[in-house]
């Protein structure tokens, strides 16, 4: 049985939550912040074997410092492999070596399709977003994608302004009809108040856990779309001390990760 | 033959209006001092091209400098959403460029198609998606959905591109223009060789013998470089590996400065147009923040060890 320390903030426990989703030898692809310090965690923890890389081109970094974007500094010196863009992207992640995608998104919907190309119409935009960069091809052929979001109408829909990232698309069947390889997918959704996770029947996010502070009903009623509760629906396990350990003392010492407090992730 | 020269001559005769430019780098070696030249010299109408983009390719949509954009990603990453990107698609300021959007996947793999002379090249991204949707100045060129002819199953094809002119930033270069790169490489390899004439800006020159002892860092042969810039300093505030870091604080001078057009256009005069070259840019930094500020951007020395190709 592990301790749980109570003095954890909010980011610190959505990041334990995406470091548990990560397994033992996992290829994960990551950029920064949150599946950064997820997967570290993992490997610091349960996965000492898995592998992180980023699209820029990087395998197994061995960086001294948060990396700030997947072109750092830091993520250069003793990495065990630097290509590039078609070397991640083509021959890791098209070629089908990639376990665990982390993507992040200024909408989320139902299906886990992802936003982050436009906020209004798309001709007449109320907000230009970024576009794609890796997400897109991220989605599509990791194995497993899980999503982080904050949890308010704002930022999930019932259904995405624009799908810049395919989750379930429109539903059951929707990636088998476009020809994405068997078995990849969304897997969950790491929220502020909860995690949900996708019916396999309907491809619909459900209520697995709420967090700590929260209620089903207040998850229930932030929630956009009519979210099902799981018949085994229970409080998320909080941060456990071998997590906060490797998190503060290793691989956040400065705490950098108090700035998601500030975007939102209470 | 040596192709050495400065980047206001390497821009002047080899960028004309109305190009496509393949503009190598992302944060790791972005061609700084060829971007600004670029701006000081006012070309217009140019198609740009990379995968992810940041600080570099918004100050050259916010000058006016471009006219079309074949796109997978811009931000000013720390320091949020791209602003003069963003103005000029959200209210046409200076004006509204024309963006067609690919993915991290099929830009890279159009640049390695059109350097390896395919035509195109089938991607397993997008599909699905409204990325699919949005079809701009490439019109149904943009892609093209096929059965496959071996196995029937469905399949995205996507152009090869081939720019007119690549520019991108190295670590050392010959005079002919073998280029030698390490570090995170983005598409810069393939985005070079797809073009027709690739321009070389490097931190040192070095001789054909140096390049000789370590061959395999060479990614661009100098057959098809048409020009060879020496600019120490030259992605700042990017970095180049072994050389400098990552300017932070300029980066968060960039985007405070880029909240407004008024803001944006006296960086602009000060940084770009208020000095003549990369040489004068630098002594501006030094006078403006101080040398010790400059000096804690130097890299410090952790050398590889030596490699021998000797048989």
């Amino acid at each position: 049985m592990s301790e749980h320390p109570n003095d954890y903030i909010k980011p610190e426990l959505m990041a334990c939550c995406g470091a548990r989703e990560i397994q033992d030898g996992d290829i994960v692809i990551v950029g920064t912040g949150f599946p950064t310090m997820s997967a570290n965690i993992a490997r610091y923890t349960h996965a000492p074997n898995a592998k992180l890389m980023q699209e820029s081109g990087v395998y197994d970094a061995r960086p001294l410092r948060p990396a700030l974007s997947v072109g750092d500094p830091c993520l250069n010196p003793g990495a065990a492999m630097i290509g590039g863009l078609v070397d991640v992207m083509g021959m890791f992640l098209q070629g089908g070596w990639i376990d665990v995608g982390f993507l992040a998104g200024s909408q989320v919907d139902k299906y886990g399709n992802i936003n982050t190309t436009v906020i209004g119409d798309y001709n007449a935009p109320k907000s230009r977003l970024p576009g794609s960069g890796g997400a897109n091809p991220i989605g599509s052929l990791a194995k497993k994608v899980l999503i982080i979001s904050l949890h308010d109408t704002r930022h999930m829909a019932e259904k995405v302004d624009f799908i810049t990232t395919p989750g379930y698309i429109d539903g059951p069947g929707s990636r088998e009809k476009w020809g994405l390889p068997a078995n990849t997918g969304p897997s969950v959704i790491i929220t502020n108040k909860a995690v949900l996770r996708f019916d396999k029947t309907t491809k619909v996010a459900y209520l697995e856990s709420y967090h700590p502070d929260t209620s089903v009903d207040e998850v229930v009623k932030l929630t956009p779309w009519k979210l099902e509760v799981s018949d085994n629906v229970h409080e998320t396990e909080p941060p456990r001390a071998e997590e906060l350990k490797a998190l503060r003392e290793i691989l956040d010492p400065f705490r950098m990760i108090k700035i998601y407090e500030k975007r939102g992730y209470v | 033959m040596s192709k050495i020269m400065t980047t206001q001559e390497a821009i002047t005769r080899f960028v004309n209006d109305g190009d496509f430019l393949f503009i190598g780098g992302y944060i790791c070696r972005p061609p700084f001092a060829a971007i600004h030249e670029i701006i000081r010299q006012k070309k217009k109408d140019l198609t740009v091209v990379r995968s992810n983009t940041a600080d570099d390719f918004d100050m050259l949509i916010g000058a006016g400098c471009v006219k079309r954009f074949i796109c997978t990603f811009i931000s000013l990453g720390l320091y949020g959403l791209a602003r003069c990107f963003r103005r000029s698609i959200e209210k046409g300021i200076p004006h509204k460029i024309e963006i067609e959007e690919y993915t991290n996947l099929s830009l890279p793999l159009m640049l390695m198609a059109g350097a390896l002379g395919m035509p195109f090249v089938p991607v397993k991204d997008m599909v699905g998606t409204d990325l699919m949707k949005i079809k701009s100045f490439m019109g149904d060129n943009k892609y093209k959905f096929i059965d496959s002819p071996f196995d029937g199953s469905p399949v995205m094809l996507v152009p090869a591109l081939n720019p007119d002119v690549a520019i991108i930033h190295v670590q050392q270069a010959d005079e002919e223009g073998n280029a030698q790169m390490w570090g995170i490489g983005g598409d810069c390899k393939w985005g070079a060789n797809a073009a027709k004439k690739v321009i070389v800006s490097c931190e040192r020159i070095v001789s054909r013998e140096v390049v000789g002892k370590d061959p395999s860092r060479t990614i661009v042969p100098g057959f098809k470089v048409v020009a060879v810039t020496e600019e120490p300093f030259g992605a700042h505030p990017g970095y180049t590996p072994g050389f400098y870091d990552v300017d932070f604080s300029f980066g968060y001078l960039y985007q405070q400065a880029s909240n407004t057009v008024e803001g944006f256009q006296a960086f602009l005069d000060e940084w770009v147009f208020g000095v003549k070259n990369r040489t004068e840019y630098i002594n501006h930094y030094i006078q403006k923040f101080g040398y010790e500020q400059f000096k804690k951007l130097w890299a410090k020395f952790d050398y590889s060890y030596p490699v021998s190709y000797a048989y």
